[in-house]
């Protein structure tokens, strides 16, 4: 293979249309530290004094850390039950594809991916005050639920793709479903499991019908669902409000720093291989 | 053998349980009430007929609300699968910092929909009007959000700005797979780029291109945190999408029942356009 | 390996959903420790630190008590989620709005009609909520009342030599001099469609009058036959704002009219806190809206801005009306009325602050209309319409949606 030389016109292109994606959040970081009197003199420009009290006042109105413990609580149980118990649906139904049972469940669940969330969005508040889930755990066990119809359609496709003799010789040494699932499927399930999570955890994290639908108690709001609460109280203050928008992107950015590799490679293999 | 079955049940049935008492029952429920005409907090409620049914094709504001969320979802997807499809290939390219790129241009997708929308609101409103009244242009010195013809325009462009994150990883993801010799075989043939993107590229994403189509279009027909960040729906009814008119009827104007109908002839109209998209789309992959 | 990894980790995760399950159960059943638990939702996001302090204040004098304040942006669509699941506020306090009349007729609130809260409360408005919801209970005690007028620039009006207009006519010949002398008569901030009422309220009540939907109800009149007048007055004003109206917030408006960037405001005195947050050394004042051209026809709109009323399902009423009790004390309406500029509905106490002294006259005179839009159902969602007519300029179309839409939510009960 002949090694090409470097396509600088390209380079450039790219370079500039990064500056596009950039640009507002350039904004958003200069905004949130600055101070009303540097504002009106330019909003474009680098801050001058950096002004920290507005993070301050913002995580102090916004009770900004019990949302991001709400946040965390929700999203990391939501993609560790995910992975759990979705996994093992779909194994069940992939091993069994001939039984009658097992194919209509299969076509049970992914026919809900076509059913917009609107249809359900109004009685599904009073299905879960019928069961006391207007919480954080009810939020919780409801992303599990609605993540079954994508996440078996994922699953299933990549378990088909497995041998079934590993598992005949592990059932042969003794070993039973559970144990086969556990020992055997679920780590070489690893891949799919690891785009999976990344979805499942990008799409809980952010979300924001589903918490503002169900969540009644301040107290568990979430971090995107507080922002939206405290807009009213932001008024005109412009720089409390940004500094609390940033205070709210940063911990899904941190995460993205130091896994950004491993957040692209897991969905890139994903697509790849569904 | 037996065992194994029940463990295969066990398996499975909570799960199937849990499904229907959380998916399948409240859309059983919402296409009750669709018959009724409970307003969502009174105690009693009697049957209507297809009387809401009957209205809701008579209601201007569906009928808006359709035109506007098709308007928009047929947009975005066009721009972002273009767009994304643009950028794929410049990532694909032989470029300098090449990961930090790929890198930059996936972050809009991890960043909250909600918060992005809050963010371009005060830019559309603060800062893109004084770059147009440096422009000397009239039009691009006002907000664009408040312009009922327009407005739609600028949810669009924060959905795309959005948006092309997650594609053009997919796009990108694809365009790995072609194995780099075809491209040298045409090289020889001295076939010309735009030839070589038409001839080879394009039909070897056909697959992607697929998946990103009905993923825009999908998440396009489905908007509503931007709008209830950047316009809540207005000015007038103007960008009020399907899913916003469900919400803020069924929940605040007393029309639980009315818009469970809207909700039941919208689900019909997701699965027609699901079913077509499809069926369209894989045949013309295969005819490739 | 993986097994070693994930066991540990998965009993994390369970023992963290199990704790925060307990601690919301915890706050469902309303008792936290020994403390009784009342949830206080309001609507009003301006008077939200101002319930804060009192709520603080009722906590420390009673210690087995605690209030929480509850005040999410579009309230009343929260609250009519919220009892859509059955999980109301013990404690609310909402404008005298159609939410109100519909959830009062709803049954969902306590009856105060024989409360001793009751004799401290101004008649008039009294009346207002019985004719608004057409029940004979009362569901609710007013606390405190508002004002709907225009906010004037002292600074501009004296710069310019204004006066305070009484008549239709006078107004426009004020906003025609501050326009002349080339600044902005009027800010308006009708990106946020709510903004368009404080301009069509006094219209519609002086010049249409309240008695209007009770008869559009019963099919004797139409929009269509009443409304031109109100409409091409509507239309009038918007040649006398700033630019690029369509594309500003309320939250710009109190910023640009702080800074001094219109002679009038076409607001609530609700405003006025936050204007003066923006800037503190602001000097304003607020005259009723002239809507006609016979001054003494105009009345002042004024209505219930809050009411406080306790949910029928509470599980702790005793201490939530204790609560309720605490707020309409003379000296705690005292506090809140003048850090909102607002004022009050119970007897006795008045509102003396200079920016708002040219509305004592209406006040005193009892010369008050309500405000229009609480007539209006809530399902017709009419500031959209307005904001649509604003921009579309048609008043034909207009005063045709006004009767269509009327109809078709009318029509779904």
């Amino acid at each position: 293979m002949m090694r090409k030389a470097t396509n600088w016109t390209i380079t450039v292109l790219i370079a500039l249309g990064s500056l596009l994606i950039l640009f507002p959040l350039y904004m958003t970081i200069s905004i949130a530290l600055k101070n009303p009197e540097e504002m009106a003199l330019s909003i474009f420009s680098l801050p001058t004094g950096l002004h920290f009290e507005n993070f301050r006042n913002a995580i102090e109105a916004t009770n900004f850390f019990n949302a991001l413990k709400n946040s965390m609580v929700i999203t990391i149980s939501s993609v560790v039950f995910i992975l759990l118990t979705n996994s093992m649906v779909a194994y069940a139904i992939a091993r069994n594809m001939k039984d009658k049972f097992f194919k209509v469940l299969y076509f049970y669940f992914i026919s809900a991916m076509f059913i917009p969330f609107q249809i359900i969005m109004l009685p599904v508040v009073k299905v879960t005050t019928d069961f006391h889930m207007n919480n954080i755990v009810g939020l919780i066990i409801l992303y599990v639920v609605y993540g079954l119809a994508f996440n078996i359609f994922v699953y299933v496709g990549y378990i088909r793709s497995i041998p079934i003799e590993l598992e005949e010789a592990a059932t042969m040494d003794g070993a039973s479903t559970w144990g086969t699932y556990w020992k055997i499927i679920f780590p070489l399930l690893a891949p799919i499991s690891a785009t999976i999570g990344i979805l499942s955890c990008l799409s809980t994290w952010n979300d924001f019908m589903l918490p503002l639908i169900l969540l009644g108690d301040q107290n568990s709001y979430t971090l995107p669902l507080v922002q939206y609460v405290f807009q009213g109280q932001f008024g005109t203050d412009f720089n409390l409000a940004f500094a609390s928008y940033l205070l709210a992107l940063t911990p899904m950015v941190i995460v993205y720093l130091f896994a950004q590799k491993w957040i692209i490679g897991g969905i890139t293999q994903g697509a790849i291989k569904s | 053998m037996a065992k194994r079955r029940i463990a295969f049940y066990l398996m499975t049935v909570p799960a199937l349980l849990l499904f229907f008492t959380f998916h399948t029952f409240p859309a059983i429920q919402g296409i009750f009430y669709a018959f009724t005409n409970w307003d969502g907090f009174s105690e009693s409620y009697d049957f209507v007929g297809f009387k809401n049914f009957v209205n809701i094709f008579k209601d201007e504001n569906v009928i808006n609300s359709y035109v506007f969320t098709f308007k928009y979802a047929i947009v975005v997807t066009i721009l972002i699968n273009v767009l994304s499809l643009l950028i794929a290939l410049g990532l694909n390219a032989k470029i300098k910092f090449k990961n930090f790129f790929r890198g930059v241009y996936f972050l809009p997708n991890i960043l909250s929909v909600l918060i992005v929308g809050f963010i371009f609101n005060y830019l559309f409103s603060n800062v893109f009007t004084i770059w147009g009244a440096k422009l000397g242009s009239e039009f691009l010195s006002q907000n664009i959000l408040g312009n009922a013809d327009w407005a739609w325009i600028g949810i669009v462009i924060v959905a795309v700005w959005q948006g092309i994150a997650f594609n053009t990883i997919l796009y990108l993801a694809g365009l790995q797979t072609i194995p780099r010799d075809l491209y040298e075989a045409s090289n020889l043939d001295g076939a010309g780029k735009f030839r070589e993107f038409i001839s080879i590229t394009f039909p070897l994403l056909a697959s992607f291109f697929t998946i990103n189509m009905v993923l825009a279009m999908k998440s396009g027909l489905m908007v509503f945190d931007q709008i209830i960040a950047l316009t809540g729906g207005g000015p007038g009814r103007s960008t009020q999408s399907i899913a916003l008119l469900i919400y803020t009827g069924g929940f605040q104007g007393g029309e639980f029942a009315y818009q469970s109908a809207n909700a039941v002839i919208y689900f019909i109209v997701i699965i027609v356009i699901s079913a077509l998209q499809l069926k369209f789309l894989q045949k013309r992959e295969m005819d490739m | 390996m993986m097994k070693k990894v994930i066991k540990p980790f998965l009993a994390g995760v369970l023992a963290i959903s199990l704790l925060s399950a307990c601690g919301n159960n915890g706050n469902s059943e309303g008792a936290s420790g020994d403390k009784v638990q009342i949830e206080f939702f309001q609507n009003k996001a301006e008077a939200k630190a101002t319930f804060d302090k009192l709520i603080t204040k009722f906590n420390e004098a009673n210690p087995t008590i605690k209030v929480t304040q509850v005040n999410p942006p579009d309230a009343e669509t929260v609250l009519k989620t919220r009892v859509a699941k059955k999980d109301i506020p013990d404690v609310v306090g909402i404008g005298a709005t159609d939410t109100y009349s519909t959830l009062s007729k709803s049954g969902l609130f306590e009856d105060f009609t024989n409360d001793p809260l009751i004799k401290n409360i101004q008649p008039a408005y009294l009346d207002m909520l019985k004719s608004m919801t057409g029940l004979t209970e009362m569901n609710g005690i007013p606390f405190s009342t508002n004002a709907n007028g225009v906010i004037y620039n002292k600074a501009i009006f004296k710069e310019l030599n204004l006066t305070i207009p009484k008549t239709w006519d006078e107004f426009i010949a004020v906003a025609q001099k501050v326009k002349d002398s080339g600044q902005n008569a009027f800010y308006l901030t009708l990106k946020d469609a709510w903004t368009t009422l404080p301009m069509f309220n006094p219209l519609e009540s002086n010049i249409v009058g309240l008695d209007f939907f009770a008869q559009r109800a019963a099919g004797t009149v139409t929009f269509k036959d009443t409304y031109r007048e109100v409409a091409e007055k509507q239309l009038k004003l918007l040649e006398f704002a700033q630019k690029d109206v369509f594309g500003k917030g309320y939250n710009d408006g109190n910023t640009a009219f702080a800074k001094g960037e219109s002679a009038m405001y076409m607001q609530g005195v609700w405003a006025i806190p936050e204007i003066q947050k923006a800037n503190p050394a602001i000097e304003l004042g607020v005259f009723p809206f002239p809507s006609t051209n016979e001054s003494t026809k105009n009345k002042l709109v004024s209505g219930v801005d809050t009411l406080l009323t306790v949910a029928k399902s509470s599980k702790h009423k005793e201490e939530a009306k204790k609560f309720v009790a605490f707020l309409t004390q003379p000296d705690n309406v005292k506090q809140y009325i003048s850090e909102q500029k607002a004022f009050s509905a119970v007897t006795g106490v008045t509102q003396d602050d200079a920016s708002v002294t040219d509305l004592k006259e209406s006040f005193e005179s009892g010369n008050l209309i309500d405000f229009a839009d609480h007539y209006i159902p809530a399902g017709m969602k009419v500031e959209t319409i307005f904001q649509e007519f604003l921009q579309k300029k048609d008043i034909d179309a207009y005063l045709t949606k006004l009767d269509t839409e009327w109809d078709k939510v009318t029509d779904r009960k």
